[in-house]
């Protein structure tokens, strides 16, 4: 197990370096923009640009700055400093991961709690009105954009600009640590939209797996043998159903904490996800560098951890 | 349950489809639905229609109570805060509060300048404007204080310390070499040296310590003193600033500042504003300046606190401000809330007229727009009105006729709205029998070209960029041109397409350039001026060249005497409309929204931005 952990973890690396290298190639050797205008700003003189673009080694061989750009990712986690407004990239992650990591988390939790539990009773209610009312709800979330139904839902319940003033609106958002029941109160409207679509879609990945795993020999096994039914269900049906769920949920966290666009947008949460928004708008390629490698980070992470529950989950899954 | 559902599916549509009904059609609608108030002079052009009381040079200054927080609602950033660097709206209105440049434009005038660290305006009747025009002294006020850590009274030093980094590379500021230095029409003396980068400069002498004494190469003393009123006149300590200077780019403005205003943003003991009272992309708190004199400012500063949340959707903004309590917008409001808060909270709503202009840019040395009188076809043809509606109607724009926009001097003289009388410039709706006739003219008997060649338009993609590709497109259709439209993203189009001359771009829509200062130069000379071409970050993207329109240029700048410099400016403008090397678009005008209980003032100088010193609640 310590030795299929270790290969993931350096295969890991490995990607991340890669995913590196692509960001230097696209935003350093095959910008959209000359990168020392674009930090110049509109209006700026030629020596300004000139000198700009000394400072950012444009004028240096392309491996040079490679090695250099390199060196500064991986030994000092260094993005360099946004074009827009100067300030270095690294802070401006290190500010906005408080808030993703809050949305994410909480978004996660609720829609594990609604999806699993109706993918699980709609598989055992198979055909039941249950099983459709439940599977067209989720039909209906999966559906909905997250940027219509966040707008929708603020248009409805915010406080200030709602028609039922019921929840904490945009812009409402504040740190855990300076109050954690705005906080709380702040990110409920964001979770459930967050969480609407990604919990319909789990419930209806469930329920298939689910319903194909109790056909098989060895829960007709389980239940020969006088197993409860639940037991059956929980220990030999889900057990197995749910690793499917689990590839999707490793995927989707480490999405998120590299940002919800959308969600943070329409929320106004200052995120990771607003600050790659704007960067992507303003052609800031640092942040957008920074932004990038940070979200492969996080879905390297994410899919490690995952490989790893596979184990415990599924007895037939062995790791040599 | 069903039902329960139902009513809310219901409900959601009934929203979307209400939603939908209030943001749609917004070209044609919004101006059917205001058009109430407007006028129409003889040449067809629609003044906007504004009540009585919601013309920006009618407001009342006098606050309504002092004291109370200020929300500032913001979808976007703020780009620099250093008065160095900074030359954005958004950013000068957080200067106009935090920083006393020499001289000032009142929130409710655009083109009256009047002193604000400087004690007077330099005339040569009170021995300011001395040697022809090529000396220029100017007086500080004594008691104006630097915010904390540093303290200490303002010198005349700290304006020369302050202008002169202008130079520094790491500053970087964009307007230096344009008014002070080597691309400047009066230089300072010494300023033009390739090596000079910011240091202590021969053109400017400060005797003692409310003094300063410039110095020019040539008598352009009346531009010279509108250009000290941009921010980077505004006085800087330089034992505080110099050290965050050679870092590059300086870390003065995104991790230090030091205020002279009324406010000042919310730093620590260091004056260290980043992670404190600035976090980027999030949020910004000014505060009280403590050292702030009220006898030395003409600045009221009723509020006692202004908060600034940036990002989020713009529609929800919207409401947001006018649903609520103390809060303002502060940049570009949603076509769909302009309307609303025009229809549903008149009092919430007011604009200023002359906030900025757009016109399309012809390539006047490449392709088929070297030809003049297919640049007047193209003129002729294109439909303004339409764009204007694009923009999001006559409450937000009206037709523009020639490249001064209100607000700016020699406007009036330059043809005023109707703009100079010449047939392609008469019917703001597109009129394709001069266009024709300008085509004949151009050596195309059938009044439509024949030629093989394909002209290039590049827009930005994002905003109303396709709206008015499409318009041009047809225009330029209209007249026989083989029109390709490339949609990029706007940085992407100013930094790779129109900036840049050697790709021959023929037609760039949405151009716009924003006055500096009330003087005329400062709309025309960067965008037009020949001699300004560069190869990289090019303004004049119509690579206007013409001797005839450069030399004008030169001997405007001179002009020393207020009438005749504006006059001077109107010929030009007129000259540009008869080589018609762009064509105007629209003259802006800036709806701003604000909660009910505010009394805003906005700066009709700066785009018609909420001036925070000014703005109270009620």
């Amino acid at each position: 197990m310590a030795t299929y952990i270790a290969r993931r973890v350096l295969w890991g690396i490995v990607l991340i370096i890669l995913v590196s290298a692509l960001t230097f190639l696209f935003f350093d050797i095959l910008p959209s923009a000359d990168p020392a205008v674009l930090r110049a700003g509109r209006n700026s003189s030629p020596a300004t640009i000139a000198h700009i673009r000394q400072e950012l080694g444009l004028n240096r061989p392309v491996y040079t700055q490679f090695f250099s750009y390199m060196k500064n990712i991986i030994l000092h986690f260094n993005f360099g400093y946004s074009f827009y407004s100067g300030a270095p990239v690294l802070g401006l992650i290190k500010d906005r991961l408080p808030a993703t990591l809050s949305l994410t988390v909480g978004a996660a939790v609720i829609w594990l709690l609604m999806g699993i539990p109706v993918g699980i009773i709609s598989a055992i209610k198979r055909g039941s009105i249950l099983d459709r009312v439940s599977m067209g709800v989720a039909l209906v979330f999966v559906s909905m954009p997250v940027f219509w139904l966040g707008l929708v839902v603020l248009f409805l319940f915010a406080k200030d600009i709602g028609r039922f003033h019921v929840f904490l609106g945009a812009n409402t958002y504040v740190g855990l640590t300076s109050n954690p029941a705005r906080w709380f109160g702040s990110l409920l409207l964001p979770w459930f939209v967050l969480a609407a679509t990604s919990a319909a879609i789990y419930s209806r990945v469930l329920r298939g797996s689910l319903i194909e795993a109790m056909g098989e020999d060895y829960i007709r096994t389980a239940r020969a043998k006088g197993l409860r039914e639940r037991r059956v269900i929980w220990r030999h049906g889900v057990r197995s159903a749910i690793t499917p769920v689990l590839t999707i949920f490793g995927l989707d966290v480490g999405a998120l904490l590299g940002g919800a666009v959308i969600t943070e947008t329409v929320f106004n949460i200052p995120g990771i996800g607003r600050l790659n928004y704007t960067a992507i708008v303003q052609s800031d390629f640092p942040i957008v560098q920074g932004t990038v490698i940070l979200a492969a980070l996080f879905i390297v992470i994410a899919n490690i951890i995952v490989d790893i529950s596979y184990a415990y989950l599924d007895p037939r899954v062995r790791y040599s | 349950m069903r039902g329960s559902r139902n009513l809310i599916a219901l409900a959601v549509t009934l929203l979307l489809a209400a939603g939908i009904s209030a943001c749609g059609g917004s070209s044609s609608s919004s101006s059917s639905s205001s058009g109430g108030g407007s006028a129409t002079t003889s040449s067809g052009v629609k003044a906007p229609p504004l009540k009585p009381g919601e013309s920006i040079n009618g407001q009342q200054l006098l606050g309504k109570k002092k004291g109370g927080t200020l929300t500032v609602l913001s979808n976007g950033d703020f780009e620099h805060l250093d008065p160095g660097s900074a030359y954005y709206a958004l950013d000068y209105g957080i200067i106009q509060a935090t920083a006393r440049p020499l001289f000032s434009y009142p929130p409710n005038s655009a083109t009256t300048l009047r002193p604000d660290l400087a004690t007077t305006i330099p005339t040569t009747a009170n021995g300011g404007i001395t040697d022809g025009g090529k000396t220029i002294t100017v007086h500080i006020r004594s008691g104006v204080r630097f915010s904390p850590p540093v303290n200490r009274a303002v010198t005349s030093k700290d304006v020369a310390f302050a202008l002169e980094r202008g130079a520094n590379p790491n500053v970087g500021n964009a307007y230096w070499p344009a008014y002070f230095g080597a691309g400047s029409p009066a230089p300072l003396v010494g300023s033009t040296s390739a090596s000079y980068k910011g240091g202590p400069l021969k053109g400017i002498e400060t005797p003692n310590n409310t003094t300063l004494v410039f110095h020019l190469t040539k008598p352009g003393a009346a531009v010279f003193i509108s250009a000290l009123s941009l921010p980077l006149s505004a006085p800087l300590p330089k034992e505080f600033v110099g050290p965050l200077d050679k870092h590059a780019p300086t870390t003065y403005g995104t991790t230090y500042l030091v205020s002279t205003g009324p406010y000042m943003i919310q730093a620590n003991s260091k004056g260290k504003i980043q992670g404190i009272g600035y976090q980027p992309g999030k949020s910004e708190t000014l505060v009280r300046n403590p050292n702030w004199n009220a006898k030395t400012d003409f600045r009221p500063a009723y509020l006692n606190e202004i908060k600034f949340s940036i990002g989020g959707d713009a529609t929800v903004i919207g409401q947001q401000v006018l649903k609520g309590q103390s809060s303002v917008q502060l940049d570009t409001v949603e076509n769909s809330i302009v309307k609303q808060a025009y229809q549903q909270y008149p009092s919430q709503i007011n604009f200023t007229p002359g906030s900025g202009d757009h016109y399309l840019t012809l390539d006047t040395q490449h392709g088929v727009f070297k030809n003049v009188n297919i640049r007047r076809a193209m003129w002729a043809a294109l439909d303004r009105m339409a764009i204007v509606k694009a923009r999001g109607g006559l409450l937000v724009a009206t037709p523009g006729t020639h490249f001064i926009y209100p607000g700016v001097n020699g406007f009036d003289q330059a043809g005023g709205a109707a703009g100079p009388q010449v047939d392609f410039n008469k019917n703001v709706n597109g009129d394709l029998a001069v266009a024709a006739k300008y085509m004949k003219a151009a050596g195309y008997p059938s009044g439509k070209y024949t030629g093989k060649e394909t002209t290039l338009i590049v827009v930005g993609s994002g905003g109303n960029g396709p709206a008015i590709a499409q318009i041009v497109n047809n225009a330029a259709t209209a007249i026989g041109l083989h029109a390709k439209v490339s949609l990029v993203d706007q940085s992407v189009m100013y930094s790779k397409y129109c900036g840049v001359p050697k790709q021959e771009i023929d037609a760039c829509p949405t151009a716009g350039w924003i006055r500096d200062f009330a003087d005329p130069l400062s709309v025309l000379y960067a965008p037009f001026y020949g001699p300004a071409i560069v190869p990289t970050n090019n303004s004049n993207w119509s690579q206007q060249n013409d001797p005839a329109i450069n030399k004008a240029m030169a001997k405007a700048a001179l002009i020393n005497d207020p009438a005749a410099h504006a006059q001077a400016w109107a010929n030009i403008d007129k000259m540009l409309v008869d080589q018609a090397v762009a064509v105007p678009e629209d003259f802006d005008s800036e709806a701003n929204i604000f909660s009910k209980n505010v009394a805003p003032v906005n700066m009709a100088w700066n785009e018609g931005l909420f001036d925070f010193s000014f703005t109270s609640l009620k």
